[in-house]
């Protein structure tokens, strides 16, 4: 078993007798081998049902290149015979078709890396009774805050992991890194009413804090008993809070800015670089390099290092995140986002994923007022989103048309939060939303989607109730 | 392979756990994609590793490895039986259950398709993209993408447990798909998606509506009707709703409210229902993993990960509560019978109730008799996924739709959202058609607890919805 200490220096001695073996196979085909590993401990309760994990992740990916020709296989494992097995399957696909990418242009060539970010060995030795009493307490907090909390449920995680990459055009670069998470979902119950309310907590630099965190969120799932119906179809402002804002950009932004889209048409900002598309108050930076970033590493998932891009600068559109193939079509250099299938959403089994872009860590601008003012300011009616609404990652891309089941939501009349209402649907255009985005908050939250975000006001969106 | 699985049991009950499942998957997955005139991936995953759960103290430790050797299969189980000893003091809710009669599958059961994906070469897979790819180019209009998409997952699963028994068969799944997008004189991107997949040999795509022209074909077309579609009005209307979104209604809507280990902890709204009435004598759903694939569609799913036989299960019968669906400890907790559900993403994952064919049981409409009941509303299409809440509150994607007035089809919509409270839908079924399809596939899939894709398969007749609620444009 690897351990953290030495784990940089055994994958890439890996690598390198893996690149040392596919050379031997064909010199005039070019190889890139990625080794990925990951500890990962887990403790699951549902009220009082517990299930935990304990296990690792590890597998290998090869891409194998010739005239064109672009061939991916990848395999659980990372011994010798695993990494041989992936090069060999590699070969065969790459030598078995006559099909072509005419848009590679080779591997990652070797650049200086990034920093690392910030390690926390407290999180090396979280062991797996600690995991359990967080989650015990959790759920405890959460169902000792009011009878009317029918359930809680609570996950706490830990892990450490890294991966190496080389090529051979001789880069060989590794990463590691420490995480751990976790989380507190209440539901309160009256008659047949039933609401749920959610925190959570997530570092790469210090220990989970569970302190208030199952209070807080059974307190969240109170709020909104007692909920009513809108009953209308209308067009109204839009309050939506750190969490629910966080999503819509994650949706919106945070996919039709990545290189794949742009490049190949499917995203409606293909033609708007140096465009103003959102209100000037708007800025929006993705920091690869961010020592606290849950996605920062020195290299990204080939090998490129990883950096601070401004997307979105006063609302005008500046730059699109990209690998190192897309931004070669492009015309422009990779940004380091080249990802596989990391981030919030990530693929469970890493290694599996080919190459494609995604986020590292999303920073948006913020205004000067804080949420009571921000609804303060609102004249008629509003609605306060307070959570991520249901559907908003099924959205589409390319055409930007979002509708979305909203159930933590609250009116607003006149300037003042009112009462809880029963689930309402939101629809509208992400790209039109950020034309009629009216205010940004001062509330900056880090969220579970890797992007730091501040409540947000947007006009125009449809309401149905 | 089975030989060290049976030894990781015997070393796990030696420890002291009280019950060990061990399991191995041994699996390939494809995926071939081609955007425009290039292929993007050419891709070939080998997924192979062993997943170990001890019981104790009515918890459960789950471990895993990639690794086939014995000392790291040892230092599974071991890790294994700690999580479960160090969870069994926090468990409040036990999930033990007793032992039963060992099982004992055919060897490598299978099921039979003419032309099994592993028998045919690359180049046979990328010409059935290529051909959807240049139809769908025949057949659209103002193209600004065109994607291709093959994929394929097959291969050997190994499960035994401390009562002997031994379960080993082959999973397999094809899947071809092509999307479209068109832009609008206005610059608008809109589009076009057509696929088919399931449990099925390579013969299927030579099948009249399966084949890669035809899949192209309507892809291309879609796209191109899109180009005129408006937006969707909002609020509440009549709905005729298309087989494979009602497929997604009965997984994602009700199935998962219907699974034990939401039951078990109070979590769904379902939960102390069984025999009460909750939808229209219209209203029948089943999960199956066995159904009539040849005939339907659909994933087969003989044996859950849990080496439970596959099992069909009338969860929903006439509108009326009858079944939950079950892993083991959560049977034995509610006093049912296990009903072959339990299921893992891979073997990195412990099982936990999971459907598998999930799907509405056809009515005696036909198509024209249907749009007639509908009357006025909309008629929605195809799926782009969905998701539900606890509280039973839902919402749908339609990639397409028409609106429809007095049973006749008026113009297309564009994407169509559908919303509401699955308890409220179901009492607002009118009626269903008399043709059942399926729907599964290799791309996409169901989440939950983290555990994304998970294959599934889905189905249903048309039903006619008196009220849903249509996200879109208010005026």
């Amino acid at each position: 078993m690897m351990e953290y200490e030495n784990l940089k220096s055994e994958l890439l001695s890996s690598v390198d007798t893996g690149l040392k073996y596919a050379r031997t196979k064909d010199s005039k085909v070019e190889f890139e081998l990625y080794l990925f590993y990951q500890r990962i401990s887990k403790a699951n309760i549902k009220q009082g049902v517990v299930e935990a994990t304990d296990g690792i992740i590890e597998g290998n990916a090869v891409r194998a290149s010739e005239k064109n020709r672009v061939s991916f296989a990848s395999s659980s494992g990372i011994s010798i015979d695993r990494i041989k097995r992936s090069i060999n399957e590699a070969v065969a696909s790459l030598k078995s078709v006559s099909i072509k990418d005419t848009r590679f242009k080779g591997f990652c060539e070797p650049k200086k890396p990034g920093k690392e970010g910030i390690f926390a060995s407290e999180i090396l030795n979280l062991g797996k009774e600690e995991l359990i009493n967080y989650a015990k307490d959790l759920v405890k907090d959460g169902l000792g805050f009011d009878n009317k909390i029918l359930m809680a449920e609570a996950n706490c995680e830990a892990e450490w992991g890294g991966f190496a990459i080389g090529n051979t055009l001789d880069l060989q670069q590794a990463s590691r890194s420490t995480l751990n998470n976790c989380y507190v979902y209440c539901m309160a119950k009256d008659k047949e009413e039933r609401r749920v309310g959610y925190e959570f907590d997530i570092s790469r630099k210090s220990l989970i804090k569970t302190e208030g965190m199952g209070e807080k969120a059974a307190q969240k799932a109170i709020n909104l008993l007692g909920a009513r119906k809108l009953d209308k179809a209308t067009v109204l402002p839009t309050v939506w809070k750190p969490i629910a804002a966080a999503s819509y950009f994650y949706a919106s932004l945070g996919q039709s800015t990545r290189g794949q889209p742009v490049v190949e048409k499917r995203s409606p900002l293909t033609d708007k670089i140096n465009e103003q598309i959102a209100n000037p108050n708007l800025t929006v930076i993705d920091d690869g390099q961010k020592p606290t970033g849950i996605m920062t590493a020195a290299v990204d998932a080939e090998g490129y290092p990883q950096q601070k891009n401004v997307i979105v600068d006063k609302g005008r559109l500046k730059q699109f995140m990209f690998d190192t193939y897309y931004a070669r079509i492009y015309g422009t250099e990779s940004t380091g986002n080249c990802s596989r299938g990391g981030g919030p959403f990530g693929a469970t089994l890493p290694y599996e994923t080919s190459p494609t872009i995604s986020p590292r860590s999303i920073d948006i601008s913020t205004g000067n007022k804080n949420i009571d003012d921000l609804i303060a300011s609102i004249d008629g009616q509003a609605i306060l989103i307070t959570d991520a609404p249901i559907g908003i990652f099924h959205s589409n891309v390319s055409t930007g048309e979002f509708s979305v089941v909203a159930g933590s939501v609250f009116l607003i009349q006149n300037g003042t939060k009112k009462w809880p209402l029963q689930p309402v649907s939101v629809s509208g255009n992400f790209y039109k939303g950020f034309e009629k985005l009216l205010e940004l908050g001062n509330d900056l939250t880090t969220t579970p989607f890797a992007i730091e975000t501040p409540s947000l006001v947007f006009d125009g969106f449809s309401i149905v109730g | 392979m089975l030989e060290k699985l049976q030894e990781c049991v015997e070393y796990g009950d030696k420890l002291g756990a009280e019950f060990v499942e061990a399991r191995f998957d041994d699996l390939v997955l494809r995926t071939l994609n081609r955007i425009n005139d290039n292929w993007k991936d050419v891709i070939l995953r080998s997924r192979a590793g062993t997943g170990i759960t001890c019981y104790y103290g009515g918890a459960s430790g789950y471990s895993f490895t990639a690794s086939e050797g014995k000392k790291e299969l040892r230092e599974t189980v071991s890790r294994a039986f700690k999580m479960a000893k160090a969870a069994a003091g926090a468990a409040t809710i036990k999930l033990s259950f007793d032992r039963r009669p060992k099982i004992k599958s055919k060897k490598a059961e299978k099921f039979p398709v003419k032309i099994h994906p592993s028998t045919k070469d690359l180049t046979y897979k990328t010409d059935l993209v290529n051909r959807a790819v240049e139809n769908a180019k025949e057949f659209g209009k103002k193209i600004s993408n065109v994607t291709g998409l093959y994929g394929e997952m097959y291969g050997h699963k190994l499960f035994t447990n401390s009562e002997g028994s031994t379960v080993d068969w082959n999973f397999e799944v094809v899947d071809l798909r092509c999307l479209v997008t068109s832009k609008t004189e206005s610059g608008a991107l809109v589009n076009g998606v057509e696929g088919h997949g399931g449990t099925k040999g390579m013969e299927f795509f030579n099948t009249k509506g399966s084949t890669p022209e035809d899949i192209g074909e309507k892809a291309g077309t879609r796209a191109k009707e899109q180009l005129k579609a408006r937006s969707c009005p909002a609020g509440k209307f009549r709905a005729l709703v298309e087989n494979r979104l009602v497929g997604v209604l009965a997984h994602e809507s009700f199935g998962h409210l219907s699974e034990g280990d939401y039951i078990v902890v109070g979590g769904s709204p379902l939960t102390g229902k069984i025999g009460t009435r909750l939808g229209t004598e219209h209203a029948t759903i089943v999960d199956h993993g066995t159904p009539n694939i040849s005939k339907f569609g659909g994933l087969w799913v003989p044996y859950d990960d849990q080496g439970t036989k596959a099992n069909k299960t009338i969860v929903l019968d006439k509108g009326v509560l009858k079944y939950y669906l079950h892993s083991r400890g959560t049977a034995q907790y509610l006093r049912q019978e296990p009903t072959g559900n339990c299921r893992a993403v891979h073997f990195g994952f412990i099982p936990i109730p999971r459907m598998t064919n999930t799907y509405f049981t056809p009515g005696d409409l036909t198509k024209e008799e249907a749009l007639e009941l509908l009357g006025t509303g909309v008629y929605a299409i195809q799926t782009a996924g969905g998701q539900v809440e606890s509280d039973g509150s839902f919402l749908f994607k339609a990639i397409r739709g028409y609106w429809v007035e007095k049973g006749e089809i008026r113009e297309p919509l564009r994407e169509v959202a559908l919303s509401g409270n699955i308890l409220h839908l179901l009492s607002k079924v009118e009626g269903g058609t008399k043709d059942l399809r399926f729907s599964a596939g290799y791309f996409g899939g169901c989440g939950k607890s983290g555990q994304f894709p998970l294959p599934c398969g889905f189905g249903g007749p048309e039903l006619v919805i008196s009220e849903v609620t249509f996200g879109g444009k208010a005026k």
